[in-house]
């Protein structure tokens, strides 16, 4: 029966992770993901969603800034592309470092060097250039909130 | 005495909830949008919200001056420093510290400028012309422009580096024509002003026909075009009159006012009766009714691709899930796509079960 049990959860692969956290009774931890293109936003979710993260995404800075506003203190860490419409990713990050000094950031880009480069200026904890490694990302989200 | 943002459509109350948001932070902001959509008028309210409404708003309009005045007006001059320059004069720079300077259309700043700028933005700093001293200087940039600098980029006409500087923050402000909900109230706005201004004058308001047909009105001039429509009818007092003044083009479908407004012969070739099914398509996803330049630049394949998909997606998403009662997870194993896809699809097209 135990084995079975094992043997399933093993199989599953996702919800392996999920039982592990719960397990654990650590809170899991909660990230904001802000893109532009649906089909990242989507793969973000399912990834880290499927780890054991809690996830919310926003299109672009605008609707993060909403979540951010209306959930202060509930984020761990915001992980956002940097061109997005409304407000830009850099935009965001210099607000957040203003609003929610404690939330750590991981900026994106496929934009070239410029945006990135404003990224780091607006402080952002991290800066990264697609294509990304999706495994990579989930290292550095753990190193950063000192899992 | 500025002109307050009106409108009801989505668009203008996005603006107005975006600049809501961000009045506050003094992040770089970029407002586009054709000529006389109120660029200026998005950015006074952005300044009148903030907490810099009582320091100074200063506009510098960088297509109207030569390359060199243009930067003197900006940083100013020492004395003596070009053949003319008498006194002294502070720039727009100095003017605008603590305050709001409004670069109106940027994108026709001459190169050796922009890169000047990039420098302010960047340092904080700048010098007047014939000066050894640099000033440090704490302004709020809010540009502006027609232009799309995008592909000003790319034709190396604008800086890169400036672009997303600037871009922190951007608002783009659609045409009149794709936000007509907006007219009744501009024509309110403007009748009134015009009223208070001139009481003598007996200009009347539109009847309900005519006020549909100014609603359908492409209003090439946007938002101007149609104030000074309104100003005169206070001395024309004929609606009659001020149809046929305005540009003869347009004023019923918007496939008609393609064809009317399409010189190019590349277009024209669209307009042959075999293609009205194509354009019929077309028009679903694009909007037909824009100059044949911003029309090709709206026909960009990827994202004619994402709205149709869109599209498509939300109908069948629809249909699957009445055929299972909303049953979610039923839904989703038809569709062959995860339980968290689902709902997250749901929730972008805004799809949920009827109230019962």
């Amino acid at each position: 029966m135990q084995v079975s049990y094992k043997l399933l959860y093993g199989l599953l692969g996702k919800k392996f992770h999920t039982i592990n956290y719960e397990a654990d009774m650590a809170a899991p931890k909660r990230l904001l993901i802000v893109d532009d293109n649906e089909d990242i936003l989507s793969t973000f979710y399912e990834f880290f969603n499927s780890l054991g993260y809690e996830v919310k995404t926003a299109v672009d800075g605008f609707a993060a800034l909403k979540i951010l506003r209306d959930k202060p203190d509930f984020f761990d860490c915001l992980i956002t592309d940097l061109v997005m419409p409304n407000i830009s990713g850099v935009g965001l990050i210099s607000i957040v470092k203003k609003e929610f000094p404690d939330l750590r950031i991981i900026a994106m880009t496929g934009y070239g060097d410029q945006p990135g480069a404003l990224a780091s200026e607006a402080q952002a904890d991290l800066v990264l250039f697609k294509p990304i490694d999706l495994f990579k990302i989930e290292e550095k989200v753990s190193e950063l909130l000192g899992q | 005495m500025s002109t307050p943002l009106i409108g009801v459509s989505k668009s203008m109350l996005k603006i107005k909830e975006l600049i809501n948001h961000v009045a506050n932070t003094c992040l770089n902001v970029l407002i586009t949008g054709e000529t006389g959509v109120g660029k200026e008028v998005v950015a006074q309210s952005l300044y009148r919200e903030s907490s810099r409404a009582n320091k100074n708003f200063v506009k510098i309009n960088c297509a109207a001056l030569p390359e060199t005045l243009l930067e003197s007006e900006l940083y100013g001059y020492e004395k003596g420093a070009f053949t003319g320059a008498h006194k002294k004069r502070p720039g727009k720079f100095l003017t605008a510290d603590k305050g709001v300077l409004f670069l109106d259309e940027i994108g026709d700043m001459p190169l050796a400028l922009q890169s000047k700028m990039l420098h302010v933005l960047q340092s904080g700093e700048f010098s007047p012309l014939g000066s050894d001293e640099d000033f440090k200087t704490d302004v709020w940039v809010i540009a502006a422009t027609n232009h799309n600098l995008e592909e000003s980029m790319r034709n190396k006409t604008f800086r890169e580096d400036l672009f997303y500087r600037l871009n922190i923050i951007k608002i783009d402000i659609p045409p009149l024509r794709e936000r007509s909900e907006d007219i009744p109230a501009l024509i309110e706005y403007y009748y009134r002003m015009y009223k208070t201004e001139y009481p003598n004058n007996n200009g009347t308001k539109p009847d309900s026909q005519t006020m549909t047909r100014l609603c359908a009105y492409p209003w090439p001039g946007n938002v101007r075009q149609l104030q000074n429509c309104i100003k005169k009818q206070m001395v024309l007092n004929s609606w009659d009159k001020i149809f046929e003044e305005l540009p003869r083009d347009s004023t019923h479908d918007t496939l008609h006012v393609t064809q009317a407004q399409a010189p190019s012969s590349s277009l024209n070739q669209f307009h042959s009766e075999v293609n009205n099914d194509r354009l019929k398509i077309i028009s679903e996803f694009v909007d037909l009714s824009t100059s044949s330049e911003k029309l090709f630049e709206d026909i960009s394949l990827k994202k004619i691709k994402k709205l149709a998909s869109d599209k498509v997606e939300k109908e069948v998403i629809t249909f699957v899930l009445e055929k299972v009662g909303w049953n979610r997870s039923r839904a989703s194993k038809i569709l062959k796509i995860s339980y968290k896809t689902l709902l997250y699809k749901m929730s972008e097209f805004d799809v949920s079960p009827p109230v019962k």
